[in-house]
């Protein structure tokens, strides 16, 4: 069980310091934005304080020094500033490496202390006791059981400390900090009780308090605070507000019934004075039944309970029920059987027809149309908007650009767009290399630019957005562009272009996705390798995406690339070569033309067809694969756009629109060079997915080895 | 000793508060206070700007707020408060914009008020 509320916290920790992340980078930007300095303040309490509860006290030290200064930003006592931010996201990695660490791991904590100490430095002087980094105090806070934690409520609690309480070595401030702790918290202090200085013992206490609080701790969190001074204090705590407590008045109570339940004011009082018929609190005051500080103590508690219930009402999507957390191998799980049920529904489709019984045929129409929708819910369940990377790239930009002294902003579009989980996780790599190139070898530094008639600061965009099954994501920058000619000079110099080769821009550029290729003149610590973009190929070509690239000399560069909405299912083009079937991937196929003996015998050994006017390549898949027995007379041809390329691909028969669902290859097959997966058929047969982008490649390669 | 000084300036008295006004040194201000307070009309604090304070602070200068209106007496202060005391203001919940009653039913200049 423990273990299980460990890995939650993990969990929940990573999503908090996730949107951590994004307030930062959003408030860098807007450094006034009392929501988003409240977003962060939040953020920090809760990691600490759910830290401190599952046994991460260093989490829970370390958090509760960069909580403390967000709390003087929110007081006003300190501004958001650039070194206060870079702090603050350093803090930020520094607890997800606390994160990452098991509980018999030596923590090193030096990092943790320099940031600290840099903290400590900004704070206005006096504001804080200055302590030493490493002599930092534990928040020890009271122990929960699960029901606590479910139910935010909201509490009045009066805290009337006997006189002697302080020379018991007991500070008032450091209790009610304590609730401040638990949630969110309104504290007046009355004074009433303060004698003149003819009456007054000055080691005294004569100050009591009234907080509201709400918390989704209960009572006992709260009592636990007060455990030792119960015997010097007289205590009372009141349930007030919770969503689930009937209570006829929409906003909050009257002031009126607010002091007569805290005993300040009594019921016959309050009638005398409401028939004079003006504003009830003055009224109380002119009439010396109340004393402002009671009026202005019942104010507070009327304008919390208020705010608190807006907030519940405005935000229904917080509410714990609304959604559940799930394992995501459980909806692996739910995806394959899904995908096994596609298969068997289209055995029981091919069974159904061939019977020709139209009762059969019928519930067979209807159990197709079931799977169907189970097919598209399950698959939706795993869509994330791919927002949820994109504050990741943000700090990529933010960290690079300072580092490369270069003035960079980024420009995100489309978060909401959803993908795959699998695929935004397989993502990232090619991103981050991207975006890595385009503020290294894209941007220029901010002399040039302007020397350029260029604004000072570059920008980077980063967009995504749906295109059919797939969806496009675009990188732009305003750089300095591809240089095509030294490109061009590259690939001639390491043999991969002939040097008399006509080659359009997009021909050229694609030469960048090379291995080893790189143009740079010299390495930096963020790119110039000539790794980068051959990662980025990989990666995409792993996603059963593709890449396009323009880009203008002194303009910038855009990168689009186009992935396939999931990884489980595709829409594919079912084609037969002898008694074997194959499957293409239908995104990529653009018409289907027909290939007579005579079409071959025109071309003279050579594989190319004429198709409307123009020479089409095509590689001959029975060739290719070795299949033998006798080609038919007329042939298919299936044309697929290569990336951006015509390339045919020569079948005996084309069945039909198929819908895969993608089964891995053994580890026997995973080598060979041009299948991608396999899938079963209604009949139980195999039918192997072909990679068009490598057969194509592997077919170039071919081709130059025999010239 | 913790005050720095208490001078007399043309019948007003300026208690210098010194660095430190907890339950430690209370009991001394308690003292001045009392005595300058029976003695003079006009009674200013000057706030050290290091000055370390905790409630006991907060509560004299409460309970000689009132002791001056009670006398008619002027008790305020005289440069900034010290971000010390305007800290445990807003922590302790002192902070109060509502008319004091025991200062003629004025607003409390000491805990959020104005000058």
């Amino acid at each position: 069980m423990m273990e299980q509320t460990i890995i939650t916290y993990r969990e929940e920790a990573g999503e908090l310091l996730a949107e951590l992340e994004t307030s930062l980078l959003e408030l860098e930007e807007t450094p006034d934005d009392s929501d988003l300095i409240n977003r962060v303040f939040r953020a920090m309490h809760t990691i600490k304080g759910s830290g401190a509860m599952f046994g991460f006290d260093e989490i829970a030290t370390f958090t509760h020094e960069v909580e403390t200064v967000f709390d003087l930003v929110r007081n006003g006592k300190m501004t958001v500033s650039k070194r206060l931010l870079d702090l603050t996201l350093k803090s930020r990695d520094h607890i997800c490496y606390l994160l990452s660490m098991s509980a018999d791991e030596a923590v090193d904590r030096r990092d943790g202390d320099e940031i600290i100490a840099g903290l400590r430095q900004l704070v206005p002087h006096g504001v804080l006791s200055q302590k030493s980094p490493g002599n930092v105090a534990v928040i020890q806070l009271p122990q929960l059981s699960g029901d606590e934690l479910a139910e935010e409520k909201t509490w009045r609690i009066r805290f009337h400390p006997e006189h002697n309480i302080l020379m018991c070595g007991t500070n008032p401030i450091s209790l009610i900090n304590e609730l401040r702790d638990l949630g969110v918290a309104h504290v007046v202090a009355q004074i009433d009780e303060v004698p003149p200085l003819s009456e007054i013992v000055s080691e005294q206490c004569y100050i009591y308090w009234d907080i509201i609080l709400t918390t989704s701790r209960g009572e006992d969190a709260i009592r636990d605070v007060f455990i030792f001074v119960d015997d010097d204090c007289d205590l009372k705590i009141e349930l007030i507000d919770s969503s689930g407590l009937i209570d006829r008045n929409e906003g909050y109570k009257k002031l009126g019934d607010i002091l007569v339940e805290r005993g300040d004011l009594s019921p016959v009082e309050m009638q005398k004075v409401l028939q004079l018929q003006k504003r009830f609190g003055e009224l109380l005051v002119e009439q010396g039944v109340v004393s402002p500080e009671k009026v202005q103590s019942a104010l507070v508690e009327q304008q919390h309970v208020k705010s608190v219930r807006k907030e519940r009402s405005e935000a229904p999507q917080q509410e714990a029920a609304a959604s559940i957390r799930v394992p995501a191998e459980r909806l692996d799980q739910l995806i394959n059987l899904v995908g096994e049920m596609v298969t068997v529904q289209a055995h029981l489709t091919q069974v159904s027809m061939a019977g020709g019984d139209p009762v059969f045929i019928a519930i067979s129409e209807e159990v197709e149309r079931l799977t169907n929708e189970l097919r598209d819910t399950a698959l939706n369940i795993r869509m994330l908007p791919i927002g949820s990377t994109f504050s990741k790239f943000k700090r990529l930009v933010r960290d690079l650009s300072g580092e490369l002294g270069k003035e960079i902003d980024m420009e995100t579009h489309g978060a909401e767009t959803e993908l795959d989980k699998t695929v935004i996780e397989k993502l990232n790599d090619p991103l981050v290399h991207i975006i890595r190139n385009s503020i290294d070898h894209g941007i220029e530094m901010p002399a040039v630019r302007t020397a350029a008639g260029k604004p000072s600061a570059g920008t980077v965009f980063l967009g995504a957005e749906h295109s059919g099954d797939s969806v496009l994501i675009t990188i732009r920058d305003d750089g300095g562009g591809l240089d095509r000619d030294a490109i061009r000079a590259k690939a001639v110099e390491r043999g991969l272009l002939s040097a008399t080769a006509e080659l359009t821009d997009r021909e050229i550029f694609a030469q960048i996705f090379a291995p080893g290729f790189s143009t740079a003149s010299k390495v930096t610590s963020v790119s110039g390798r000539g790794v980068g973009m051959d990662v980025v190929k990989r990666g995409i070509d792993g996603l059963r995406g593709t890449i396009g690239v323009e880009s203008v000399q002194g303009k910038g560069t855009t990168i689009t690339l186009k992935i396939p909405l999931t990884l489980a299912i595709i829409e594919s083009l079912l084609v037969k070569i002898g008694t074997d079937h194959f499957v293409l991937p239908l995104a990529m196929i653009e018409e289907c033309v027909e290939l007579s003996r005579g079409d071959v015998a025109a071309a003279h050994g050579r594989n190319v067809a004429v198709v409307r006017g123009s020479l089409t390549p095509y590689i001959s898949l029975r060739e290719q694969f070795g299949i033998a027995g006798e080609r038919p007379d007329i042939e298919q041809i299936v044309i697929a756009s290569v990336q951006g390329v015509r390339i045919g691909f020569v079948v005996d028969f084309v069945v039909g629109e198929h819908q895969t669902v993608i089964k891995p290859l053994g580890r026997i097959y995973q080598d060979v060079k041009g299948i991608s997966g396999a899938t079963i058929l209604g009949d139980g047969t195999v039918a192997l997915i072909l990679d068009p982008i490598v057969l194509s490649r592997e077919a170039a390669l071919a081709e130059s080895a025999q010239l | 000793m913790s005050f720095n000084s208490v001078v007399n300036e043309n019948g007003a008295i300026v208690i210098s508060t010194g660095d430190r006004l907890t339950i430690e040194t209370v009991g001394e201000f308690f003292s001045i206070l009392t005595e300058v307070l029976s003695a003079a009309r006009e009674v200013y604090l000057e706030f050290d700007p290091e000055m370390e304070i905790d409630i006991t602070g907060v509560q004299i200068i409460c309970s000689a707020c009132k002791s001056a209106c009670r006398e008619g007496s002027v008790f305020l202060y005289r440069g900034l408060l010290p971000s010390s005391l305007l800290h445990l203001i807003e922590r302790s919940g002192v902070q109060r914009n509502a008319l004091c009653k025991h200062n003629n039913n004025s607003t409390c200049i000491w805990f959020g008020g104005t000058e």
